[in-house]
């Protein structure tokens, strides 16, 4: 029976070949408008870290107090001062945990005939290549004593040592940045986390994959500067001693707390913290804290990009708009063969046939409209690129499950629009409809 | 002839179908009025000025490597003069930031030293007496810099300039009278204040998103050559040799010091290229919101072709009756544009009403303006136009029907 | 009042030419009641609809009113209908959309008259066949036979000075079709020309005069046996 509606339909569709065409391009457009704007959407709003995105959170703390706060809605400084990450790293109450800054620095290849470069370098603690799970492909992290002795050595990318060292293992060689040799403890595999959770407030969560890790200490000790953003409510003073012991903030910070007791107990200690920073005089402030996990803080810091949700609330819009367009359609072209449903119905025809009937016709045109969309689509995905920053078109891809959804929504959709039409031509009453008016 | 009264009949009989083609007006209204808007407002941010001469201008972004963080100011010094030596140049500047770099320095400023709160925010540029000729801004007031007057500084340690040249945007915010030429400025929570020794015609701020909409024409230059190891090259090209300066230029530096990074990608850009990147978001935005628009326009027009066919083909007898009780073929024509102008008024009626709506809700979740009415106004009337457009086709078939038609029977 | 002198209608397809009027010759005076009888595909609904103006014609000529109108143009053939022709169709043709008073108003509309005009004229037309009371329903609630005299209101509520009847009771029973009978008749006693189209000789009967249409043209009666014997028997059984 199937086969004899799905024949039916097919050859109703042929019979009004320009009808069917103008809802097969409606819904096409309709759908690869929404599944385009979608692939934005779904790269930007992406858990880049689902493993452990519930266990790795971000801790604020407020050294700026209310007069700044009130501009912010009451929330604590994006990112952090020396002082406190220095205090927290020393406090030393979660798991694991990391200071963080994007580093400074140029490489300076051994080859003289190569000119320096940079590329993307943070400068960290130990713990974070066990935090954020990193994989290696030689060699390991370095070492929390490594840490605390300010010791010269690096982890690199796995792009970089194919630069470098061809893709051989180059654990024990140097590294040159910024005129001074690193030791390389380790080369880290592709490790790509899309957003870039780990620094939002510097990259807006796109940015190339880090190739250069040093410690966070040596590069403090050595005064190498942040490339990302520094914010001040006071003149910080003269010179790096004073800027850093200054309130300005232009760190971020991370902690590994695997349960909620956990995170409980760390939210009590920041606040803590911070009483005791009032009482010692430096906040005349109550304690003001925040403890984000990833996904919590890449929607506070609104990571998807503006152009993703506004485009893709208008792509909403206009596939609504084109389901009432093959409503309207749909409807047109059911009635007017209002005269063979009531020959059907007078030959047996049960509603329920009538509606299967309509039905499966609505489907093949969903079909049709999903196969349009679907072309569509890819021509929209190779567009994203008008629109958006390279890092984040070059994430809007047109894959396996990009495919299946735009079909399946376009099937979904026409027989959703087709519900109406097809209640409508159910209604036709069994008769040999002779009337023509 | 109107006939507005038995149209509205007839139509309380076809209620699906006019609620339909209603619907899909008044939801392309919402769209497209919302549409048209971010369309305008994003070319009304591509086209402000930024008070540069823009042509024969490129930028070079340089950080030295293996040199003290801020102690590069003899290494400066060596590019710059290079730089100048070059035959194709005519001047050269080496800042902190220029407009629609997207990356630079902002502060509030002050006119009463006790004062808490600053009275305006602005961008601050650093630049020796060469920034005003390099970039083109235009002196309508005061004097340039003298050379006496530019003091080195690391960027951690910048002495509060005696004199400064502000942009008339922020000299007007700072001294609403007029008359701030000579006057003073308090940067940031500095104790020491600035004199306005120049006013600017226009200078926008390195960025252009919309966080700084409120400033964006507030700047201010300070006589101070930065000596950190990151800096941005201006230089103005002698008209008509860019391309060979654009090619010249970073051969030189490397020449001079080869203990530098020119990022390969964006290091080396003509102003021309400054700009396109800038606003590519927001050419590209206007240009989806403009595609949808249009598809959007087309798709509902062919709604109402099809919808209006379909009508048509189903009252070609009555069609046939009206022909033979005396109906022109003027008043079949008129008939059906003036059912689709009543179900389009209808339509565009809600559909106003839904773009503000829509408009408001757009306003409480993104940073977007107010939807002004003349917006309003164009889509209603494109949408009433498409309408009529798209009616007339399936109309005149109808004004085809002959009136014999009457007289056959199915 | 309606005269066709060689008048012929020509239908033509791609591959043959079929005359439905031949060298048409009919005469209709002022205050006539003219019934046109034939066997179907005589023509007899050819030469209807072109007396109506609603087909042109291929030869001859057509005075309608006193007015040749083989050269009228579209404009000028909608007016003439609109203003001097009334129509009554077998299958009613009222406008499903429309309430009785909407139905009747259509072809005032057209004619561009004011509203006060158009409800006196309305209202007398509904008083006239009976159906005042009836002025909000629409089409579908009535009866065939209400219908049919809905629409002998709208062909009367513009005052033509002629009017054609197409198998005005071919749709109706027996009982209605005498009561719309019996109205055309008292609507041609109060002065009206009309024309009818028939296959029912006991219709047939009732007008002044009997056309005959065979093959596309108008033969005389008396060489017809078989319609004579009709005609004949037909009266004879008539209560009039």
């Amino acid at each position: 029976m199937f086969a004899y509606y799905l024949q039916l339909g097919l050859r109703s569709l042929r019979k009004n070949p320009l009808l069917t065409l103008l809802m097969v391009l409606a819904i096409g457009c309709g759908v690869a408008a929404s599944m385009t704007t979608y692939s934005v959407f779904r790269a930007t709003s992406n858990n880049p870290i689902p493993q452990k995105s519930s266990q790795l959170y971000v801790p604020q703390i407020d050294n700026w107090g209310p007069d700044s706060s009130k501009d912010n809605k009451g929330e604590p400084p994006n990112a952090m001062t020396y002082t406190d990450a220095v205090n927290l790293m020393r406090d030393k109450r979660a798991k694991r945990q990391t200071a963080l800054y994007p580093t400074a620095v140029s490489i300076v290849p051994a080859d003289a005939s190569m000119l320096p470069f940079r590329e993307t370098s943070y400068g960290w603690y130990a713990d974070a290549f066990g935090m954020f799970d990193i994989p290696f492909q030689y060699g390991q992290g370095w070492t929390a004593g490594e840490d605390e002795s300010h010791a010269s050595v690096a982890v690199i990318g796995k792009a970089l040592n194919e630069k470098l060292f061809n893709g051989g293992n180059s654990v024990g060689k140097n590294i040159n940045l910024n005129g001074r040799d690193y030791r390389i403890v380790g080369v880290a595999d592709k490790w790509n986390p899309e957003p870039v959770f780990y620094d939002v407030t510097n990259t807006n969560g796109f940015d190339d994959p880090i190739q250069v890790f040093i410690p966070f200490t040596r590069a403090v000790e050595l005064k190498t500067p942040t490339s990302g953003n520094n914010n001040c409510n006071h003149d910080p003073g003269k010179g790096w001693d004073e800027w850093i012991r200054s309130e300005c903030v232009w760190l971020g910070f991370w902690a590994e707390l695997p349960t909620k007791a956990e995170a409980d107990a760390y939210r009590q200690y920041l606040n803590g913290y911070s009483a005791e920073q009032q009482r010692a005089g430096r906040f005349r402030w109550a304690p003001n804290t925040r403890l984000r996990n990833v996904v919590e803080w890449l929607d506070y810091q609104k990571v998807v990009p503006q152009e993703a949700k506004v485009s893709l609330m208008v792509s909403l819009g206009f596939l609504l708009i084109c389901l009432v367009n093959t409503v309207g359609l749909l409807l047109a072209k059911f009635m007017r063969r209002s005269s063979e449903i009531g020959v059907r119905r007078a030959l047996g025809a049960t509603r329920r046939e009538i509606y299967i009937q309509f039905l499966i016709e609505a489907a093949a045109i969903g079909l049709a409209g999903g196969v349009v969309g679907l072309l569509l689509t890819g021509l929209g995905v190779m567009g994203v690129s008008l629109v958006f920053e390279p890092d984040i078109a070059k994430l809007a891809t047109l894959d396996v499950s990009l495919v299946l959804l735009t079909v399946l929504v376009a099937i979904l959709a026409t027989v959703l629009a087709a519900f109406y039409p097809t209640w409508r031509a159910a209604q036709v009453q069994p008769a040999w409809q002779l009337k023509s008016n | 002839m109107l006939q507005i009264k038995p149209i509205l009949a007839a139509l309380k009989r076809h209620k699906a179908g006019t609620v339909l083609i209603a619907l899909q007006i008044a939801l392309t209204l919402a769209i497209v009025c919302n549409a048209l808007f971010i369309i305008s407002q994003r070319l009304d941010r591509v086209h402000r000025p930024t008070g540069l001469v823009e042509s024969d201008l490129m930028a070079i972004q340089n950080r030295f490597v293996g040199t003290e963080e801020n102690n590069a100011a003899p290494l400066i010094k060596a590019d710059l003069a290079a730089l100048r030596q070059l035959p194709g140049v005519q001047d050269v500047v080496a800042v902190n930031s220029y407009p629609l770099r997207g990356g630079g320095w902002s502060t509030g400023v002050r006119t009463d030293v006790d004062a808490k709160d600053s009275k305006a925010h602005t961008t601050q540029y650093f630049g020796d007496e060469h920034t005003l000729a390099t970039m083109g801004v235009r002196l309508v007031e005061g004097r340039n810099f003298r050379s006496d007057e530019i003091v080195e500084a690391d960027p951690q340690a910048i002495p509060d300039p005696a004199a400064i040249i502000v942009s008339k945007a922020l000299a007007d915010k700072m001294y609403p009278d007029g008359h701030a030429l000579g006057k003073t400025l308090y940067i940031g929570d500095s104790k020491k204040p600035s004199t306005i020794v120049g006013i600017v015609e226009r200078l926008q701020v390195p960025w252009n998103g919309t966080w700084s909409d409120s400033f964006y024409e507030n700047s201010l230059i300070q006589p101070v050559q930065l000596t950190s190891a990151f800096t941005n090259y201006l230089i103005r090209a002698k008209p008509g040799q860019l391309g060979d300066v654009l090619k010249a230029a970073p051969a030189a530096l490397v020449k001079v010091n080869r203990m530098r990074v020119i990022p390969s990608d964006r290091g080396v850009r003509t102003f021309a290229e400054v700009r396109e990147h800038a606003y590519k978001g927001d050419r590209g935005m206007a240009i989806l919101m403009g595609v949808v628009c249009l598809v959007l326009l087309g798709i509902t027009a062919a709604g109402i072709v099809g919808l209006t066919s379909f009508w048509v083909g189903q009252r070609r007898k009555q069609i046939g009756v009206r022909r033979a009780l005396g109906a022109t073929k003027h008043d079949i024509l008129s008939y059906f544009l003036t059912e689709n102008l009543l179900i389009g008024v209808a339509g565009v009626v809600i559909g106003a009403l839904l773009a503000i709506a829509m408009n408001l809700w757009l306003v409480t979740q993104y940073e977007m303006a107010r939807l002004s009415v003349p917006y309003v106004l164009v889509g209603v009337a494109a949408l009433l136009l498409l309408g009529q457009g798209a009616t007339l086709a399936p109309a005149m078939r109808a004004s085809r029907v002959p009136p014999v038609e009457a007289t056959r029977s199915v | 009042m309606l005269k066709m002198t060689h008048l012929s209608k020509v239908y033509r397809t791609e591959v043959v030419e079929t005359y439905a009027l031949r060298d048409f010759n009919i005469n209709v005076n002022e205050g006539e009641f003219v019934a046109v009888t034939g066997p179907s595909g005589s023509g007899k609904t050819t030469f209807l609809t072109i007396a109506g103006l609603l087909e042109t014609f291929t030869g001859g000529q057509y005075h309608l009113d006193g007015v040749e109108v083989s050269n009228l143009n579209d404009n000028e053939r909608s007016k003439i209908r609109n203003e001097k022709i009334g129509f009554i169709f077998q299958a009613f043709n009222l406008i499903p959309d429309l309430n009785v008073y909407d139905n009747v108003e259509v072809p005032l509309r057209y004619r561009g008259m004011k509203s006060p005009e158009r409800k006196d004229r309305i209202m007398n037309a509904l008083e006239r066949v009976g159906l005042a009371s009836r002025a909000k329903h629409y089409p579908a609630e009535l009866s065939g036979g209400q219908q049919q005299r809905v629409a002998i209101a709208r062909a009367l509520a513009g005052s033509p000075r002629l009017l054609l009847a197409d198998e005005p009771t071919g749709n109706l029973d027996t009982q209605m079709a005498r009561g719309v009978m019996e109205l055309l008749e008292e609507i041609h006693r109060e002065g009206a020309t009309i024309v009818m189209v028939t296959h029912d000789p006991e219709l047939a009967a009732r007008a002044q005069r009997n056309v005959h249409i065979i093959d596309g043209q108008v033969v005389d009666l008396a060489e017809d046996p078989r319609f004579h014997h009709a005609v004949h028997s037909a009266r004879a059984n008539s209560p009039a």
